[in-house]
């Protein structure tokens, strides 16, 4: 019977020391990103319009800062600290937001004419395009492309798509980050392993991420990826 | 086989394979008990490939009771139960800002419970022994616990193997030594994939047989037979088609006549879906075969 509670006390001790939750460290350094989020090509005469701007952090999370507002000429084109720019007379300009962020000064610029009437960029017009690439053992590949209709974000994966079916818990995010799924939107379960699909996702514009990702959950493992 | 993992899984049949070789059944009114800790904690897979892929530190940790006991000379009864069972994922830190992006958990509770009935198939003390050995996989264990359902202290399938056994025991100059080989059929339930498993064993026993020490050779196929993510339409989360083929080294020693220690390193060399990485175990022992 010692022999037994002497193990069963080793034992114990043993375990309790090596058993806990631990941390596992991710290397998800990305680099930072400020971005004009509701360009327009041109602003009426006269005529006020708030630009808006989404900066991404070294993580790639969304945070809300105060960006610097600049017009290259602001007898054209006037604009205050929040972002109001006014059409003032007629002419072209440049105008730049930007932001000293824990890396890197950064800066997003955008060409703005003064006309008739202020013109934005049709969202629905822009088609972004990309390819995923596995990024681990596993078989995962294909084209996409991605386009924002009335409000929504739509995933058109090609008819070259294919998923390896043995890892379980495949998930689909979109991800400002294509190392982590902080910060990310998780779209769904992946339940086609091979040709075209799509993913219909409200209420996501077409800029608010750059990657989808595909991640194993049980396993916490990145599989793939596809900027666009 | 919805809402399963059989990932951790794989790991306790290689805990499994550990135990219950030989074609030698206890004598009648004879046992073999152990008390042993066994576990393993990976952070890289082998992958569907058999290539290694990182994945999250996860830990597995089971206090084991292990029991054989001779009803006739021919007849065994074994039993291996996983008492305790800890299962237990790191969590995930950002190496930038230090944020938990997941967070790691971990779940106790009853391991799984297998139950065994040996057979000699030949007469007592035979050169050349040869036993069945049918051994029934009760799914007492857990699974689909923690805050993402992936950990798990059991499979949460009923599953039967049916083993063949034959060795022989012989001198290694003075030494006392034994050999042992065995093939077997796993028919596994709820969409597992049926195995086939087979391996071998020998051992020689050193300072008159106080010490033995054995290596052991285990290799699981699976028959792919079962579902995959793609057949199973639920949201599940389950891998399917675990192989392997591991090497094991076990050292046993009698500190009395009857109660002696055991120690035991085993790993995957080659596998599909299964961790990378080795499983170690103490136990303690009684033999009342001595």
């Amino acid at each position: 019977m010692k022999y037994i509670l002497h193990f069963i006390a080793v034992m114990s001790v043993a375990i309790i020391f090596t058993s806990c939750v631990g941390d596992d460290i991710v290397v998800d350094r990305v680099a930072e990103d400020l971005r004009i989020t509701n360009a327009i090509d041109t602003i009426g005469f006269g005529s006020v319009y708030k630009f808006e701007t989404r900066y991404l952090d070294n993580v790639g999370e969304r945070q809300e800062v105060e960006v610097e507002w600049m017009s290259s000429d602001p007898s054209v084109i006037s604009i205050t600290d929040s972002g109001l720019a006014e059409g003032v007379e007629s002419g072209s300009v440049i105008i730049t937001a930007a932001y000293q962020g824990v890396d890197d000064y950064l800066q997003d610029q955008i060409e703005v004419v003064v006309g008739d009437n202020t013109t934005e960029v049709d969202i629905e017009e822009i088609i972004k395009e990309g390819t995923i690439v596995t990024t681990s053992s596993y078989q995962l590949e294909g084209d996409f492309i991605v386009k924002e209709i009335e409000g929504n974000l739509v995933v058109e994966v090609a008819s070259n798509y294919k998923a390896s079916t043995s890892l379980p818990g495949l998930f689909v995010y979109l991800s400002n980050n294509p190392n982590s799924i902080g910060g990310a939107f998780e779209v769904s379960a992946v339940s086609t392993f091979n040709g075209e699909h799509t993913y219909t996702i409200p209420d996501v514009g077409i800029d608010d991420y750059k990657y989808l990702l595909y991640f194993c959950k049980p396993f916490n493992i990145k599989v793939g990826d596809g900027s666009y | 086989m919805k809402n399963t993992y059989i990932y951790t899984i794989a790991l306790l049949f290689i805990s499994f394979a550990t135990y219950a070789g030989g074609p030698w059944p206890q004598s009648k009114g004879v046992g073999y008990f152990k008390l042993s800790e066994w576990w393993t904690s990976f952070d890289q897979h082998f992958t569907d490939e058999g290539l290694l892929d990182p994945n999250s530190t996860t830990g597995i940790y089971n206090t084991a009771f292990y029991g054989e006991y001779g009803i006739t000379n021919r007849f065994t009864v074994i039993a291996n139960a996983n008492v305790f069972s800890r299962n237990l994922v790191n969590n995930q830190v950002s190496g930038t800002n230090g944020n938990v992006i997941v967070a790691g958990e971990s779940y106790n509770g009853l391991g799984d419970i297998d139950l065994g009935f040996k057979y000699g198939l030949t007469s007592i003390g035979s050169k050349f022994p040869i036993a069945i050995t049918a051994t029934f996989g009760l799914p007492t264990g857990a699974t689909n616990k923690g805050e993402l359902g992936n950990l798990a202290t059991g499979d949460g399938e009923f599953n039967q193997m049916l083993q063949v056994d034959a060795g022989t025991g012989f001198k290694l100059g003075s030494l006392n030594a034994y050999a042992s080989v065995y093939a077997g059929v796993n028919n596994r339930t709820n969409g597992f994939s049926e195995e086939a498993r087979f391996g071998g064993e020998i051992g020689v026993g050193l300072l008159d047989s106080k010490l033995w020490l054995a290596s052991k050779f285990n290799v699981v196929e699976s028959f792919k037979n079962g579902e995959t993510a793609e057949s199973n339409t639920s949201t599940s989360i389950f891998a399917n088609n675990t192989e392997y083929s591991s090497i094991a080294l076990e050292a046993n020693y009698y500190v009395t006549n009857r109660v002696g220690v055991s120690a035991n390193v085993a790993g995957a060399f080659r596998g599909e879906i299964i961790a990378a990485a080795p499983s170690f175990s103490f136990g303690i022992f009684y033999d009342m075969s001595k």
